[in-house]
């Protein structure tokens, strides 16, 4: 725990007429108080090996993706709290630094300074929010730390990826290369994409249509749909009759009310409905009256224990405090969003293999854990419930297995695992992060 | 050419809709001057209001009734403790009523939680209308709406309350100094803002999502109805909400969907400067 200061400990007092004397003192305590913060500052940028070793949470506890947040922050917790009970990292205590993003791209690369600058984080679980994460991945450059995103952007370890820049969920490259062969085959060759008219949506539509089209389908005409929009009839008007797939890829209540207003127009009815885990994390298919039935998602982490169906997952879903079907928070209404919030807890087990592999002590020993990170392998465990991987050396992506799962009775059923090893031929690195300077 | 139809007639039903709860927004500018940036969140907290009757009660049909005057009661409580303190200083009420804004969406996500849902429409029947599979519970939204914008005229119009209403924002001190109690009307002024607002976010629930930002994308085409109808001009608030809504659905129906929006804005922006007071600006007050 750190110590609490009191509001009134930092009140100044009121000047009642100054002396020469009193001014004196009062400027040698300023730079006396100057000189120390800017130590404070400082201090982290230089060797401090013993104490608690602080990683930073970047994590969005309120505004529009607070549901998920609220996730992250559980699992990053956990995670610690096992770490601390088994000793720590390398015998030191693990001190989570939380820094709420408010959902806010400015609001999350500010804290993110501060998270580093201040709180002295050496390494940063990040945030995701693709907008966030993006506006962050520069700034932890800039300060030579150590970032894990957790959104799909394909920038964060692509175009704008750096030597600093991992992540070990799947972008829209990965889920792209995951779930097309399998659409294509199972679902229909005529293909209709709408998506949000932002970064997102049009990362997927260029990744998907690529294979779709290399794989002999048809893609349509995009849909892309403005931000904010509540009625999506003109939008869904726009559908042509011969689609046999259509793929969405909105997020939230924006998700919720395409599933809503498609389920009413009966497209789904004509069409397969085809879509990623992100459309419906966080969201209980019971919750939302059946609008999601018989949809496909693609998933990181099978919502149900029983399609992956082992003692790690059950003692992760324990942790969790979830059902073990719909991972309902127990005595709350909450969904867990476990397709991506396993990242903020297994990356914490990441870091702390890093650490002890590389024998990192302080900031300076970086070079040593970012070269441990590049490659390292993770097997199926309470540390990995998620399953095993590996964090790829070149484009610092993680390998993982994906779900391919449909909405039968509000219940995930899971259709086709599609193994880490066949996503990987279809997936070569498109960067090599290692030729990048430190 | 039926797709234009069918697409331009959605338009009038969803701008209908806007109409109720951008016709609350204007009644409170219109009175009492104040830019409510919470307008928004007033329709949000309908929708969740709407939603927790049907999951407490199991029936839809209450929350017509309920949410309004809950709304109402809300409305009170505000204007006594947020807007009255601010009257007469447009500048503090923007700063005031975003800070609402921002307590009432905290507000009901730590309440309700922050994962979106969706209320299942009471009538779940489709027509084909113009090649469009169409929801009839939209066109039951947009009859609810025809009705409650034709009470809301008829008690401004012919009851002793609304003529009091009337004249306070007319000319204030006049009212006053001729005993209409103006304390008391601008409160129930305010109060019914909110609970239009409310009206709308129930009968808007089955159709869009329950949430608590679910007020956040709406307030902007609300101000746009008004700022086109004209600064606290009723009937013009109505019928701005309408056309936009139509131009914007018949727009979508052949043009890029961003276009469209920008279409509506481009829109906005000619009507300002050819008419800066809104296009029916002779009417107001």
């Amino acid at each position: 725990m750190t110590k609490k200061t009191k509001i009134t400990d930092l009140k100044p007092d009121t000047p009642k007429g100054q002396t020469r004397r009193s001014f004196l003192q009062t400027a040698m305590a300023g730079g006396a108080a100057a000189t120390t913060a800017y130590l404070g500052l400082t201090q982290g940028l230089f060797a401090k090996e013993s104490g608690p070793i602080v990683i930073g949470h970047q994590c969005e506890l309120t505004g529009g993706f607070s549901s998920w947040g609220y996730w992250h922050d559980k699992c990053a917790k956990a995670a610690v709290k096992l770490i601390n009970d088994g000793g720590g990292i390398s015998g030191r205590k693990v001190e989570l630094a939380i820094a709420d993003t408010e959902s806010n791209p400015a609001a999350g690369a500010r804290k993110l300074r501060s998270l580093i600058q201040r709180k002295k984080a050496s390494f940063i679980v990040g945030s995701v929010h693709s907008g966030i994460m993006l506006a962050s991945l520069p700034i932890a450059t800039e300060l030579k730390t150590p970032y894990f995103s957790a959104g799909e952007a394909t920038e964060a370890t692509g175009s704008k990826g750096s030597r600093y820049s991992f992540r070990t969920g799947t972008d829209t490259y990965a889920l792209a290369a995951a779930g097309v062969p399998w659409a294509m085959e199972n679902l229909g060759k005529n293909w209709t994409m709408i998506f949000p008219d932002y970064a997102w949506g049009h990362s997927h539509h260029q990744e998907h249509r690529k294979l779709i089209e290399a794989a002999g389908g048809k893609v349509n005409d995009p849909i892309a749909v403005p931000l904010g929009t509540k009625d999506l009839v003109p939008y869904l008007a726009r559908i042509p009759e011969e689609t046999e797939v259509l793929f969405s890829v909105f997020f939230g209540a924006l998700s919720v009310a395409f599933y809503t207003q498609q389920k009413s127009m009966r497209l789904d009815e004509k069409m397969k409905m085809y879509s990623v885990s992100g459309t419906i994390e966080a969201i209980d298919p019971r919750d939302i009256g059946g609008a999601t039935e018989g949809v496909y998602f693609l998933e990181n982490f099978p919502r149900p224990l029983e399609f992956k169906n082992d003692e790690p997952h059950k003692k992760f879903i324990e942790l969790m405090d979830v059902d073990p079907v719909y991972a309902k928070e127990n005595g709350s209404k909450r969904v867990m969003a476990k397709s991506h919030a396993w990242q903020s807890y297994e990356n914490l087990f990441v870091l702390k293999a890093a650490i002890e592999a590389s024998g990192w002590q302080s900031k300076k020993d970086t070079q040593g854990a970012i070269e441990a990170l590049e490659g390292l392998q993770m097997k199926n465990s309470l540390s990995h419930p998620q399953g095993t991987k590996v964090l790829r050396a070149e484009d610092h992506s993680g390998m993982i297995d994906c779900y391919m799962s449909r909405v039968e009775d509000s219940k995930f059923v899971l259709k086709k695992r599609i193994p880490r090893e066949e996503l990987m031929a279809k997936l070569p690195p498109r960067y090599d992060f290692r030729k990048y300077k430190l | 050419m039926e797709l234009v139809i069918a697409l331009g007639m959605n338009g009038i039903v969803w701008g209908l809709i806007i109409a109720l709860i951008a016709l609350g927004l204007s009644i409170i500018f219109g009175l009492l001057d104040i830019i409510n940036i919470a307008h928004g969140d007033f329709f949000m907290v309908g929708t969740v209001l709407a939603w927790f009757v049907l999951d407490t009660t199991g029936n839809y049909w209450l929350a017509f009734l309920i949410v309004p005057i809950i709304g109402f009661a809300m409305g009170v409580v505000i204007e006594y403790t947020v807007i009255q303190p601010i009257k007469n200083a447009a500048a503090l009420s923007i700063v005031a009523t975003f800070g609402l804004s921002i307590i009432l969406q905290e507000g009901v996500r730590a309440t309700f939680g922050a994962a979106p849902t969706r209320l299942v429409p009471p009538i779940q029947s489709t027509i084909q209308m113009f090649g469009l599979e169409y929801e009839v519970y939209r066109l039951f939204a947009a009859a609810v709406s025809i009705a409650a914008i034709l009470l809301f005229f008829g008690f401004l119009h012919r009851t002793k309350m609304g003529t009091w209403m009337r004249a306070v924002r007319y000319d204030p001190e006049t009212a006053t100094a001729m005993g209409i109690p103006a304390r008391k009307i601008y409160m129930i002024t305010f109060a019914l803002g909110f609970a239009m607002a409310a009206l709308g976010g129930v009968v808007a629930a089955p159709i869009t999502t329950v949430d608590f930002q679910a007020g956040v994308d709406i307030l902007p085409f609300c101000f746009m109805a008004v700022i086109i109808g004209g600064l606290g001009n009723l009937e013009g608030t109505v019928a701005a909400a309408v056309m936009l809504a139509f131009f914007e659905g018949v727009m979508a129906s052949f043009a890029d969907p961003t276009i469209a929006r920008i279409g509506s804005l481009c829109l906005m922006s000619i009507v300002l400067l050819i008419r800066p007071h809104g296009i029916f600006a002779g009417a107001t007050r």
